[in-house]
């Protein structure tokens, strides 16, 4: 959509440490790792099991606090903000995809929905145009007033992702969001959520440890026992052709039963 | 089964986070009981009091009434711990281990941890009993000291009560265990109920019908005493029934509607208030119609005895206005005033010349009625110097004087009666008076024959010199003493009753005595009962609410993650701590006022003070258990993200 704006540095991460535990027991679990993230790029982050993916994407999603190192958003650096600040920008800057959907039981799909925005000083009647236009993409109009527990897993996961969009985030954050679908269920979410990319211009950072998932990116960064191992750009390439490149580095990697030690 | 033993032992440990309310207040109950049941065995504090007064039946009611209660919070606590335990339950049967096994394992921890409150209350029961005592001397105005010894009687009565506990919720923990399937265990926390619209017609009938059946139970308790053993189950029935449908029905109604109005845009405060409670409407239903109701009764049991203590000198009073009276006997009140006047003690002492004749009061109401009774004429101006509040009726009228008017039915009713005719018939001719109104107490002593008529002096003399030689006629004369300083009265009293030959004495400080040790019984009794009413039900609201705080605890990470702070959430949590604290609060305290209201026949004095102090103070302890419940939420939110 905004075309000018391509090529613009959303995310900077610079040198980033983390270390968990106590000295003596210490396990540095993300050793320098380095990370552009333009606008309107889709991002996927690859690797096995304890390579530290989940992690890196706490850090940059200030779910987490850096131990070493700078993450900057949108020009802000994140590892100076207070706790009360944290907050608000990933409110009103930031967009969450979990692996368990993460919806309130207690409120509707609309409602889960709306949640981002209760507190934005935003009018009833933008907020209703902004939700029709988000539940037209996600193809979830009629589930509006179901309760979680009323819709299937695919259901569920195009809620969240209409949750993570509805403010219109600098930066949508994915830990895994096709982790516990069906094969059915991944691809029409991910369909969606390229679309989204694509004609909306929304940044994407999703870890994925699905090879099939992480072809629908514009660029999949691979980790290896927490530090950046390769990247790939998809550039022109179909998504098949892409999806076979990703399986190359991955069986050098060591695919995903090797625990990274 | 010593590995069963051991993992008991463990578990405890683990979950004594979560007991330690549920410990205490089954402590704290369980002590009550062994102290009540201990008084009611104690021959020394049955020798100071008042023989009139039933000591061992009131603490027996109340030992019943504290069983109820204990039984109520245990398997409401029981409940709910075992549903937050379900997880728990389901996974002992995954792992392969017999339903048997799993009930066994409940039920050693459960008696475990009974067989240690049961020993705490007992020894808590013995260390403050004799602090009791006191309390209970103190409010009966005696003045001793009561060594109170171990009562084994108590002990075994307390232990029975354990033994009923522990039967009763093992029958819970085996029929949760046998009954529930393995899926319903595991999805015990999502499991929402009627989370589907209401249906439009039958809740809306259902919701008018709540509020219709409170109404009538308010409207119908405003006439309670008329009939009363018919009333006044209808009353409890239709008012507990119409609480239930509010809960149920009509609240989660106009919650419904109130978040259809919203459209989805609820907002954040909302989202966690009233869409939880939503949530659990009918486990909240249920719960909260039981604490409403016992919160009514509680503060309306403690209102009526503080009200009936506080009132005991003016009640005494409105029956004795005089501290001592002597009917037609001038010799004997003579010689108690210099006996009195040998102590020291000032007395005011007045001689009231009054008149008894037989007459019949006409009701206008019910012309057939026509009962010839005693009536004492008194007369107003030589009262009125004895220091009586009262004015000086017109020539040719009276007022009557009946402190006990009230218990005969409702006052408003009484008084359409008035004014009416007073017929006296005097050697077949009649004459008539008119009686203007009724006073509700005594102008002379409950003791003085006849009903009492207040009439002016030269109406009095009219009377005498019409009725003199007819049946019943007599002229009385009253010799009436009033000491003004107490502890003097105490004295007088003790002469008084020596100088009285009479088996049956009725004078002002007896009477006061009296009452003060039944109505200090009945303070000490309903307040203290009160107390484990409010503990219990304040208990169980925290309990319901850690459970659901622990439940939601994904909801808050997510929260937190989305990037709303402590703060923000932490307003949602407040109000739907403000309605489920308030909404019991307020109704019970709405219902206990009718209740009041219609338990007001039996107390002449004003019940409203002593009523707003009991809910002053209800509401604070209400606060005080609404503050903890925040404060374990916001610790959940604060460590939600970790």
């Amino acid at each position: 959509m905004d075309q000018l704006n391509v090529g613009e540095t959303v995310l900077q991460a610079r040198n980033v440490h983390k270390t968990f535990g106590t000295k003596g027991n210490a396990q540095h679990v993300l050793k320098g790792i380095d990370l552009r993230v333009t606008r309107s790029e889709f991002v996927g982050i690859m690797g096995p099991s304890g390579s530290g993916k989940t992690t890196l994407l706490n850090v940059l999603a200030t779910i987490d606090h850096t131990t070493d190192g700078t993450v900057l958003i949108d020009d802000a650096d994140i590892s100076k903000l207070s706790n009360t600040a944290l907050s608000a920008f990933r409110r009103n800057k930031l967009g969450f995809i979990f692996q368990d959907y993460n919806l309130l039981d207690t409120l509707t799909v609309k409602e889960n929905i709306l949640l981002p925005i209760s507190l934005s000083k935003m009018s009833k009647r933008k907020a209703e145009s902004e939700f029709t236009a988000i539940a037209d993409v996600f193809d979830i109009k009629a589930l509006s007033h179901k309760y979680p527990h009323e819709i299937s897993g695919g259901q569920k996961q195009r809620t969240a992702a209409g949750r993570a969009l509805i403010h219109q985030p600098s930066i949508v954050f994915a830990d895994e969001p096709t982790g516990a679908l069906d094969s059915k269920s991944a691809s029409s979410l991910l369909d969606v959520m390229e679309k989204v990319n694509q004609q909306r211009g929304v940044t994407v950072v999703m870890v994925t440890h699905d090879p099939v998932a992480s072809s629908y990116c514009s660029r999949v960064v691979f980790l290896r026992d927490g530090k950046i191992y390769s990247e790939l750009y998809r550039g022109d390439k179909t998504r098949h052709a892409f999806f076979n490149e990703i399986m190359d580095v991955q069986a050098v990697l060591g695919g995903d039963h090797v625990d990274g030690f | 089964m010593l590995t069963v033993f051991e993992l008991a032992l463990r578990s405890m440990r683990q979950n004594v986070k979560h007991y330690y309310l549920y410990f205490f207040a089954l402590i704290f109950s369980m002590s009550l009981y062994f102290v009540f049941t201990s008084l009611q065995h104690d021959q020394a504090v049955l020798n100071m009091t008042h023989p009139s007064v039933d000591f061992t039946a009131g603490f027996q009611i109340a030992g019943v009434m504290l069983i109820v209660i204990v039984g109520i919070f245990t398997v409401s606590a029981n409940g709910i711990f075992l549903r937050r335990r379900s997880r728990e339950i389901g996974l002992y049967q995954l792992v392969g281990l017999s339903k048997g096994w799993v009930a066994r394992y409940l039920m050693i921890e459960n008696i475990l941890l009974g067989l240690g409150a049961l020993l705490a209350a007992i020894i808590c029961g013995a260390l403050i009993s004799r602090l009791f005592v006191l309390i209970l001397l103190n409010l009966l105005g005696l003045e001793g000291i009561v060594g109170i010894s171990f009562s084994v009687p108590a002990a075994f009565k307390t232990s029975m009560v354990y033994l009923l506990i522990i039967v009763i919720t093992s029958i819970q923990m085996m029929l949760k265990v046998y009954r529930s399937t393995l899926l319903n265990l595991f999805q015990a926390d999502k499991q929402p109920d009627l989370t589907k619209p209401p249906k439009a017609v039958a809740s809306a009938i259902f919701a008018l019908l709540g509020l219709a059946l409170i109404g009538y139970g308010y409207e119908l308790s405003g006439h309670i005493n008329e009939q009363l053993f018919l009333n006044a189950p209808l009353v409890l029935g239709s008012i507990v029934a119409g609480t239930y449908l509010l809960f149920r029905v009509t609240i989660r109604r106009c919650f419904y509607r109130f978040r259809k109005r919203k459209d989805g845009h609820l907002g954040l405060t909302n989202s966690l208030s009233m869409a939880p409670l939503m949530h659990h409407t009918k486990a909240n239903a249920n719960s909260l119609t039981l604490i409403t109701v016992l919160s009514a009764m509680a503060i309306t049991l403690i209102s009526m005895a503080y009200s009936f203590y506080y009132s005991v000198e003016q009640e005494t009073r409105h029956d004795f206005p005089d501290d001592f009276m002597f009917e037609n006997e001038p010799q004997e009140a003579l010689s108690f005033k210099m006996e009195l006047e040998k102590e020291g003690i000032d007395v005011n002492h007045h001689v009231v010349q009054a008149v008894l004749t037989m007459g019949i009061i006409l009701d206008p109401n019910d012309e057939s009625r026509k009962v010839e009774e005693s009536l004492l004429w008194l007369p107003a101006e030589q009262l009125k110097q004895t220091g009586a509040d009262l004015n000086v009726p017109p020539d040719g009228e009276a007022i009557l004087y009946n402190a006990g008017a009230s218990l005969a039915g409702d006052l408003d009713e009484q008084s359409k009666r008035y004014p009416t005719e007073i017929v006296l018939e005097q050697h077949g001719q009649t004459v008539m008076y008119t009686l203007r109104t009724v006073m509700e107490r005594n102008i002379m002593n409950l003791n003085a024959p006849g009903s009492q008529l207040l009439v002016s002096e030269a109406t009095m003399d009219k009377i005498a010199v019409q009725m003199a030689d007819t049946p019943g006629y007599k002229i009385i004369r009253f010799d009436t003493f009033q000491v003004p300083d107490k502890e003097e009265l105490a004295i007088a009293s003790s002469l008084y009753a020596k100088s009285v030959s009479d088996e049956l004495l009725y004078y002002f400080y007896a009477q006061y005595k009296e009452v003060l040790q039944t109505t200090g019984l009945l303070i000490f009794i309903a307040a203290f009962l009160g107390l484990v009413f409010l503990i219990s039900t304040g208990s169980i609201l925290y309990f319901k609410q850690m459970t659901e705080a622990e439940q939601e605890k994904q909801s808050f990470k997510t929260l937190r993650q989305l990037g709303f702070d402590v703060d923000m959430i932490m307003k949602g949590i407040i109000r739907k701590q403000a309605i489920v604290f308030l909404l019991p609060l307020s109704i019970g305290m709405l219902h206990s006022i009718f209740a009041i209201k219609a338990a007001s026949f039996m107390i002449r004095s004003d019940t409203m003070f002593p009523a707003s102090i009991v809910m002053a103070i209800y509401t604070v302890i209400y606060f005080v258990f609404a503050l903890f419940t925040i404060g374990y939420y916001r610790n959940i939110v604060k460590n939600a993200m970790s």
